[in-house]
């Protein structure tokens, strides 16, 4: 479809509509990464689907020039899953918030990993609810004060990478969006990685979260050392659950078989037995009486 | 005495053989062209247990399972006396029970039928070699009693056990014989039935289940997402083995929250996709069905209605899925709801459901039940045909440039897919422009409204088939729906046979509601009864949110699920209905 595909720019994956997010916003950063990272890999802008769920990252879909579906809160993988298995062909990314990828849509996260969906899930990490105007995540530290833990959060948090590793994610990266260049370049290997691929952007938000939230990220981001083993699991397991720190970097990645390669080989199997497609009649008379 | 047709109940626990009899009995009814209405029953365990089976074997075509049964197979009295309220002998029915099983009958089961004592056990040790042919051994009896079609049984079972264990067939065909030596031996009984029909044309035997998957194949699904539940999962079952010989594919979801999720993503990468479930499972589903309705993105839902509420009876049948069908879900979203009747409408509905969706870029539910769903039915294979329509693509002067969601007269936006290259767009669950960017004004939110809700007077226009059965003009007319629709035809040909003027009425589209079919009907009849399996009469309440049902004029049978509605207990309400009216008024 694409044999003299035309070279695309950063720019030529912007659509014209204003982003909603606030002056200051981590996410800026993070779709400036995506556009890059997508000139970078040239994808043809109408082989791309961008899916989303609900929150403030969530509306990423619209200011990017591919085929895009903000979906509902929680669902975006869902949606993502569809896409990618009906039309394995497609380029697929699923955005969306901390709120939206851990809380409510958990299981969705879960099931993704364990398949090894073909698909890059960025997630955009503010450890707050953003468009809901500032309740706790799950990813807010515990004891931090937010609109819904009035006398700090009773509960702990956990980390979402650490979560992906143990589930069976077979790319996971860590970013902070005030790198955008960092950034740019893990998402394009994320783009590129044939499996699941879960890039978590620490993305802070300047209003609920103030300077204070982009300051820490800053002072805490640091690469991960070249030496790292990122086929080991363990070794990745390391750069999770850090207070002092904030490795960023790949922490993981494998090659194994995804959840398109397994349906392919199965789809190949079951057309290997017969010789031609079945058509509507030869599967009625599969159900004449066996005698 | 010659019959044209004959009700077998098989009673027995995991391990008699139960089913293997009911299979075999109405595989051979089918393959010599008569029809066959078959349901199974078990006990709560996952394995063993007791186990029922019920087959009506009918020259004509047949709407629904047998009240009575004429011929009851009795392995274990304890077994039947968990169905005893389900599985009833008729007056003159014959009872074949084991000889030497200790356990007297329960009480009180049709005290004039016959009761003949069967050495099943012993007949298959003697002949077989094992007790274990003993349903075998059935299956010879039936065929010597009752003509149940030998020579199709001989062939059935030879194709079962051949290329098995060595002398497993040998054993099993001795049985058989052994079987049809037994019942010469009782001579003629009494007032036995004995099947009498001239051959015809094989039919196949498949289930309401297995009827929605094969039009999906015939309808272009490519794609199928689903979460196990019962009564439904044989649509992921047969998928999981077709969809990939056709090229498409099948996901086994976490949940139906990602089963709805992952068909609207793939039908909007353009493959017809669908889901299929039950109540609890549409309960799930219910945001994104919102969302299919607010970005205009086609979805296909099965919906094997149970009894409810919460988990209620997960394996038997109810009618009160209707108002979670027609109305689940926040906001004002259009959708299409369309009920099935019998195996042969499960096929039909779920072709005009991705039709419908695919024209019209709307969600659509096909509201079955597992009276229907699970039976086996026979059909003639020549009746899976149904015209296939695909959604409209832009064409190149609609793309310059391109309105995902233009106001167009009907409603109707051509819809782009990815890999089209001049009509890019990005859409959401949001209020939208018609270009599919948000936005929050009243004026905007009023006109695509508007918009969203026009696609449905085309659809009303085209999709409004009922079905109309007994005289034109009628004292009595029964509305009913769905399931209820067999022993309902079953009951009215029978009044009407005897005399009484009945007729009846089924839409085949519950929504959009097909009103004007309604008032015709309503119009041509003096007075209604409704008819359901919904305790809280929701088929009454629904045609009463489009239309006036004078109350002095209608009665309401309305009870819950748990129990097919049978013939004999329609044709009771009728009887009461119609000693209600005057004397007048019924010679009017």
């Amino acid at each position: 479809m694409s044999a003299t595909a035309p070279a695309f720019t950063a720019g030529d994956y912007k659509t014209d509509l204003k982003p909603v997010w606030c002056a200051g916003c981590g996410d800026f950063g993070v779709l400036t990464a995506v556009y890059r990272a997508m000139a970078e890999l040239q994808w043809n802008p109408w082989e791309t689907v961008v899916v989303s769920g609900i929150g403030c990252s969530s509306r990423l879909p619209g200011y990017v020039a591919t085929y895009g579906f903000n979906g509902i809160h929680g669902r975006a993988l869902t949606i993502a899953t569809g896409v990618k298995v009906s039309r394995p062909e497609l380029h697929v990314v699923a955005v969306g918030g901390d709120g939206d990828g851990l809380a409510i849509g958990g299981n969705h996260f879960l099931h993704s990993c364990r398949r090894n969906l073909d698909v890059t899930y960025v997630l955009m990490d503010n450890e707050i609810y953003g468009l809901t105007k500032g309740q706790a995540a799950p990813t807010t530290p515990s004891g931090d004060k937010t609109k819904s833990t009035y006398y700090g959060n009773p509960e702990p948090s956990f980390d979402p990478c650490e979560l992906a590793l143990s589930v069976g994610a077979t790319w996971v990266g860590r970013a902070f969006s005030g790198d955008v260049k960092g950034t740019v370049d893990l998402m394009a290997k994320a783009f590129a990685h044939k499996g699941f691929a879960f890039l978590n952007v620490m993305s802070p938000c300047v209003t609920w979260r103030g300077d204070d939230q982009f300051k820490a990220f800053k002072a805490k981001a640091r690469p991960i050392p070249e030496t790292h083993d990122r086929t080991s699991r363990a070794a990745a397991l390391a750069f999770t659950r850090e207070t002092d720190i904030m490795s960023c970097g790949i922490l993981y990645e494998v090659k194994v078989p995804s959840l398109i390669d397994r349906l392919t080989e199965m789809k190949e199997r079951a057309r290997a037995k017969q010789t031609k497609e079945p058509t509507t009649d030869d599967i009625v008379r599969s159900f004449l009486p066996k005698l | 005495m010659p019959s044209s047709e004959l009700t077998l109940g098989i009673v027995g626990s995991g391990g008699d053989g139960v089913i293997t009899v009911g299979d075999i009995v109405s595989q051979a009814a089918a393959f010599e062209g008569l029809n066959v209405i078959k349901t199974e029953a078990y006990g709560p365990q996952i394995r063993g247990g007791e186990s029922s089976c019920n087959v009506r074997i009918a020259v004509k075509h047949i709407e629904a399972q047998a009240d009575r049964v004429d011929v009851l197979v009795v392995f274990n009295w304890a077994d039947y006396g968990r169905f005893k309220g389900e599985m009833v002998p008729g007056d003159d029915a014959i009872i074949l029970y084991e000889a030497s099983d200790p356990t007297p009958p329960p009480e009180g089961i049709a005290p004039k039928a016959q009761r003949i004592a069967v050495p099943y056990v012993q007949i298959a040790t003697d002949a077989a070699g094992t007790k274990a042919a003993k349903n075998i051994v059935t299956l010879g009896i039936l065929a010597g009693l009752f003509n149940v079609p030998v020579d199709a049984m001989r062939a059935a079972i030879s194709k079962k056990f051949s290329g098995k264990k060595a002398g497993l067939l040998e054993a099993n065909v001795k049985g058989f014989e052994a079987g049809i030596a037994f019942a010469k031996t009782l001579g003629t009984i009494g007032d036995a039935k004995r099947l009498e029909y001239t051959k015809g044309a094989p039919k196949v035997i498949l289930s309401g289940n297995e009827a929605c998957a094969i039009a999906a194949v015939h309808a272009g699904c490519r794609f199928f997402a689903g979460y196990p539940i019962t009564p439904s999962s044989e649509v992921l079952h047969f998928l999981s083995e077709w969809l990939p010989r056709v090229g498409g594919s099948v996901v086994q979801t976490e949940d139906e929250l990602s089963a709805i999720g992952a068909v609207v993503g793939a039908s909007f990468a353009g493959v017809k996709s669908m889901t299929s479930t039950s109540g609890p499972g549409l309960s799930l589903m219910t945001e994104t069905l919102g969302l299919s309705a607010m970005a205009e993105v086609p979805a296909v839902v099965g919906n094997v209605q149970r009894g409810r509420p919460s988990t209620g009876l997960p394996t038997k049948t109810e009618q009160s899925d209707l108002f979670q069908g027609v109305f689940a879900g926040h906001g004002d979203q259009p959708r299409v709801v369309l009920s099935a009747e019998d195996v042969e409408t499960c096929f039909h509905a779920t072709v005009d459901a991705f039709n419908i969706a695919e024209e019209y870029q709307i969600p659509v539910i096909v509201l079955a039940d597992q009276a229907i769903a699970q039976r086996r039915e026979t059909v003639s294979p020549e009746t899976f045909k149904h015209a296939v329509i695909d959604r409209r693509v832009p064409k190149p002067e609609e793309m310059a440039p391109y309105q995902r969601y233009k106001d167009t007269a009907d409603g109707v936006s051509p819809m782009s897919y990815p890999g089209i290259k001049g009509a890019i767009y990005q859409t959401n669950g949001l209020e939208h422009d018609e270009n599919g960017r948000p936005g929050s004004m009243h004026l905007l939110h009023e006109k695509m409204s508007a918009k969203r809700y026009r696609k449905l007077r085309p659809i009303r226009d085209k999709y409004h088939d009922f079905y109309r059965m007994g005289p034109e003009k009628a004292d009595l007319g029964i509305l009913c729906w769905g399931s209820s629709k067999g022993p309902v035809k079953e009951a009215v040909e029978a009044a009407n046979a005897a005399g009484a003027k009945v007729a009846a009425f089924a839409p085949k589209v519950l929504y959009p509601f097909p009103k004007a079919q309604f008032l015709d009907f309503q119009h041509s009849v003096k007075r209604i009864l409704v008819i359901e399996i919904s305790f809280a009469a929701q088929f009454y309440k629904y045609i009463r949110t489009f239309m006036d049902l004078p109350e002095e004029k209608v009665k309401i049978f309305a009870r819950s699920g748990g129990k097919n509605l049978t013939v004999p207990e329609v044709a009771e309400q009728i009887r009461k209905a119609l000693s209600q009216m005057s004397h007048e008024e019924v010679l009017i």
